[in-house]
């Protein structure tokens, strides 16, 4: 029974640090209809931002979110007026090996910086310290805190969406670009402004996650893919949508844990000879294919 | 002998009924024009006839086949080809290689398509465009290309959508000698969507005027031009009132 | 008979073209009597080996407009029917390779009729995600070694063994993929110009006019699917013979699929010439760059910053290729 517990708030949890990491994606799609293959990869840099902000300063990791996020936001323009830009003009191929580039480009650099190693957070309040909420259920702080700042995060970049007069330009980009241009809206500055958003909300991810998870230059990939299917999950485009469909994956990230679960409670020999550990994010990928295959316009909406 | 017959076909989009219990036929032979007012459920037709929209409800019989429930690619093979008003060029296909690209539909050899597609050109004197790349090409020129590339597939039924919209006269002139080449030489029976009301009028044998969704008028050219309720559905109820209250 | 004259038949292309393309392919013949190191032999191997591979991404990616990011799960299917076929039971790679196609297009159809019900992202996304899973699969897959792969040693064999396809010396490689080659250009000179090749252009170009065409796009797409897929597992096949190293880390990583689609798309997609011109460039730049930036500076990565820069720069201005810029050129002078 604790497995099952357990399990289930660790995948809540996880969950909503995970939508936090698909909400750049989601609002970039919604607003340009491009999709970022770098999305991950800004994550990494947050995660490297966030380590290496804490062990020059000495100050706790939760802290370098405000850097983190200055840093993501500045590259998601950069990117945009340096690169994007331009890949828009041609067809959706080039948008989609464009991105694809940048991914390879940030990861690689970081490589050439950083090297190959993993690095983890060793201090911190929070580091090593958790809650037992009894029936042997223990939460590590870290991952508490970041899931309580995930949501912070995701509320304030709603609010920014929906309560603010450049939130509601953005949305007006997003429903249609030729008719807000003609409103006067710099349509161009939103589409920075959506890669802004989008690149310092995923970095805000990353140096949130660094505190429980080790970071090398290839960690992007997956949480590309996990970001990916959050969206798909909750409709493209769709920000209430990418919250809920975060909860979602993040369980689903659990299911070794409630195979676990079947396979003592019940136990089942052949689910315990099965190595389910190693396909924990297998699960997510047969998610998205199945998701788009079948529910194509997600669980929650879609994009009017 | 009926060649296609629409029976109370309807078709909703959501909560929006964009074809409302339309029904009329047609015979072999025959050249008929459907107009109406922007919005009034023209192209969706012939997108349900063609297969690419599933209707809501009703039936489409085409040479004695109900083809209610065949997809696009099926209609198309039972000998029912279409042109479309929007025609965005992606790729990089020139004008012959787009019309044998209908061709295939008869034949797998290429050779023999490649000597269907010339003869088609020829026909409809535009085999000195055959190398340029259709994204090339004017509006006018791509409208009379796609025309030919639904001939390629050699139909029973050619369904025209708008080829003649933003062409100027002269332009409006040589497709209409070519709708009527394959008309009357080739024995195609048409049908066409248009708004250039010269052309309908002067080409066509008969005409249905959709507005709303519904079928509101049905006759020969000349008695559309003058039917109360077509006259409304495109200038207005204000302008009727207006014309008899001046009149009166 | 008509199949194989139009494979043989190259006369639509410029004689410029032609010319030019005899000239690369006596190269390549003769190109083992130069005085070479067995790095330059090793590179040109891969080159054809990615020249391949990019062909038969062209058809579906290129031709047919479907960007698929998911063609290292087929380099794995060939490389590993034929790698555990020949270190289990013995089995020679001529009765492997077609094997190993039979699986790949049969793995090919039961993806492939849910995958292309999507469009655009969705679908590139998606053949991503399939490829990761069967990754995944395979990693923990004891059979085939899990994440540790398989060996070939070649000690058990007799080398030169022509059945098996183990040889010492690298030209005996360079002969056989030198080979599939030629064979693979005669095969898509013939595809793009069959009845599925127009079709395909056609979809490419707008799908609800190929449909109102009587062309089932679906099933189009699925076909030719197959075909390149079957392209990719040959060569996955002799890959696994070539390398006789194999993990899944290598041979079916992403990294694999995007340098597949890259060739294509880097030297001119839905051209015959683009796959062959994209791998020119990038195989060895990509080789020469590792040994000289990577290995003896040790920078780390930084051949793959070029590479992604070059990537980067096709994107944002030329997306049609190296081909691409060539035929612009060419319609400007006849302008």
């Amino acid at each position: 029974m604790d497995i099952l517990v357990s399990s289930l708030f660790a995948g809540l949890l996880i969950g909503m640090v995970l939508a936090l990491v698909a909400l750049g994606l989601t609002i970039i799609f919604g607003v340009m209809d491009i999709v970022n293959f770098a999305h991950g990869e800004f994550l990494m840099i947050g995660m490297y931002t966030g380590l290496l902000t804490a062990q020059a300063t000495g100050v706790d990791p939760l802290f370098t979110l405000p850097v983190a996020g200055a840093v993501g936001f500045a590259l998601g323009i950069i990117c945009y007026y340096g690169f994007i830009k331009f890949v828009m003009r041609g067809p959706m191929v080039a948008q989609l090996l464009g991105t694809f580039g940048l991914m390879l480009f940030l990861r690689n650099l970081a490589l050439l910086i950083f090297g190959s190693e993993d690095r983890s957070l060793h201090h911190g309040v929070l580091v090593g310290k958790s809650f037992e909420l009894g029936m042997g259920i223990i939460i590590p702080a870290t991952k508490l805190a970041a899931a309580g700042l995930s949501v912070a995060a995701f509320v304030a970049v709603w609010l920014l969406m929906n309560r603010t007069k450049v939130g509601k330009a953005l949305t007006a980009t997003a429903l249609n670009p030729q008719g807000a241009r003609y409103m006067g809206i710099p349509t161009e500055r939103m589409n920075a402004l959506a890669w802004g958003i989008g690149g310092g909300s995923a970095t805000i991810a990353g140096a949130l996650i660094v505190n429980f998870w080790s970071v090398n230059p290839f960690v992007g990939l997956l949480f590309t893919m996990i970001a990916f299917a959050i969206v798909a999950l909750g409709g493209f485009g769709s920000v209430p949508g990418a919250f809920f469909a975060g909860l979602v994956v993040g369980l689903i990230t659990e299911i070794p844990g409630f195979w676990d679960f079947m396979s003592y409670t019940f136990e089942f020999e052949w689910m315990m000879d099965v190595p389910m550990t190693s396909f924990k994010y297998m699960w997510v990928y047969v998610a998205y294919f199945v998701i788009m295959v079948f529910r194509p316009r997600g669980l929650f909406g879609w994009k009017q | 002998m009926t060649l296609l017959e629409v029976q109370h076909l309807t078709k909703n989009f959501g909560g929006l009924t964009a074809n409302d219990d339309i029904s009329f036929h047609m015979e072999k032979g025959e050249l008929v024009g459907l107009i109406g007012p922007n919005g009034a459920g023209k192209t969706t037709l012939f997108n349900c006839i063609s297969g690419l929209h599933a209707v809501t409800s009703g039936r489409i019989v085409f040479d004695g086949e109900d083809i209610t429930p065949l997809k696009a690619h099926e209609v198309a093979r039972r000998g029912l080809a279409r042109t479309f008003q929007v025609y965005v060029a992606a790729g990089d296909l020139t004008v012959e290689e787009n019309v044998m690209v209908g061709c295939f539909m008869k034949t797998a050899s290429r050779s023999r398509a490649r000597a269907h597609a010339d003869q088609i050109l020829r026909e409809l004197n535009i085999r000195d465009l055959s190398d340029y790349m259709v994204s090339e090409l004017p509006v006018a020129a791509q409208k009379r290309v796609t025309m030919a590339t639904a001939i390629g597939s050699d139909p029973k039924l050619l369904l025209l959508d708008e080829v003649a919209a933003g062409l100027n006269p002269n332009e409006v002139e040589a497709i209409m000698a070519s709708i009527r080449h394959v008309h009357d030489e080739m024995g195609i029976t048409v049908m066409l969507i248009e708004h250039v009301m010269e052309l309908v009028m002067k080409v066509t044998h008969r005409v249905i005027v959709l507005d709303y969704g519904r079928k509101i008028a049905e006759g020969d050219p000349e008695s559309i031009s003058t039917n109360p309720q077509v006259i409304k559905a495109y200038l207005g109820e204000r302008y009727v009132k207006e014309q008899r209250s001046s009149a009166g | 008979m008509e199949t194989i004259k139009n494979a043989l038949d190259f006369s639509d292309f410029p004689r410029l073209d032609l010319t030019v393309a005899g000239a690369v392919a006596l190269c390549l013949i003769i190109f083992p009597l130069f005085p070479l190191s067995s790095f330059a032999m090793s590179t040109m191997i891969q080159f054809l080996m990615f020249a391949l591979y990019g062909m038969g991404w062209n058809t579906i990616g290129g031709y047919g407009g479907q960007v698929d990011l998911g063609k290292a799960q087929y380099v794995g299917i060939g490389a590993y029917t034929t790698a555990v076929m020949l270190i289990r039971w013995d089995i020679p790679f001529w009765v492997s390779m077609p094997i190993g196609v039979c699986f790949a297009v049969t793995w090919s159809f039961i993806i492939g009729y849910p995958l292309f019900r999507l469009k655009g992202h969705y679908f590139a996304i998606a053949t991503i995600a399939t490829s990761l899973v069967l990754k995944d699969i395979f990693e923990v897959w004891e059979f085939v070694g899990a994440a540790r792969g398989l060996e070939i040693s070649p000690i058990k064999y007799h080398p030169p063994d022509f059945l098996r396809l183990i040889f010492r010396e690298d030209i005996y490689y360079f002969y056989f993929i030198l080979g599939f080659f030629f064979l693979g250009i005669l095969y898509i000179n013939w595809f793009r110009k069959s009845r599925l090749g127009y079709q395909l252009r056609s979809i490419k170009d707008n799908e609800d006019m190929a449909r109102s065409l009587g062309i089932n796009v679906h099933w189009a797409k699925i076909k030719t699917y197959a075909i390149a897929t079957g392209f990719v597992s040959v060569v996955g096949s002799f890959h696994a013979c070539y390398i006789k190293n194999i993990e899944p880390e290598d041979t079916m990583s992403l990294d694999i699929s995007i340098l597949i689609a890259l060739m294509a798309m880097l030297g001119g997609a839905g051209s015959l010439w683009g796959p062959i011109i994209g791998a020119g460039i990038l195989i060895p730049l990509k080789s020469y760059l590792k040994e000289w930036l990577g290995a003896q500076a040790g920078l780390v990565g930084i051949d793959l910053i070029l590479y992604a820069l070059i990537i980067m720069l096709i994107s944002a201005y030329e997306p049609r290729g190296v081909w691409g810029i060539i035929e612009k050129i060419r319609r400007r002078k006849r302008a």
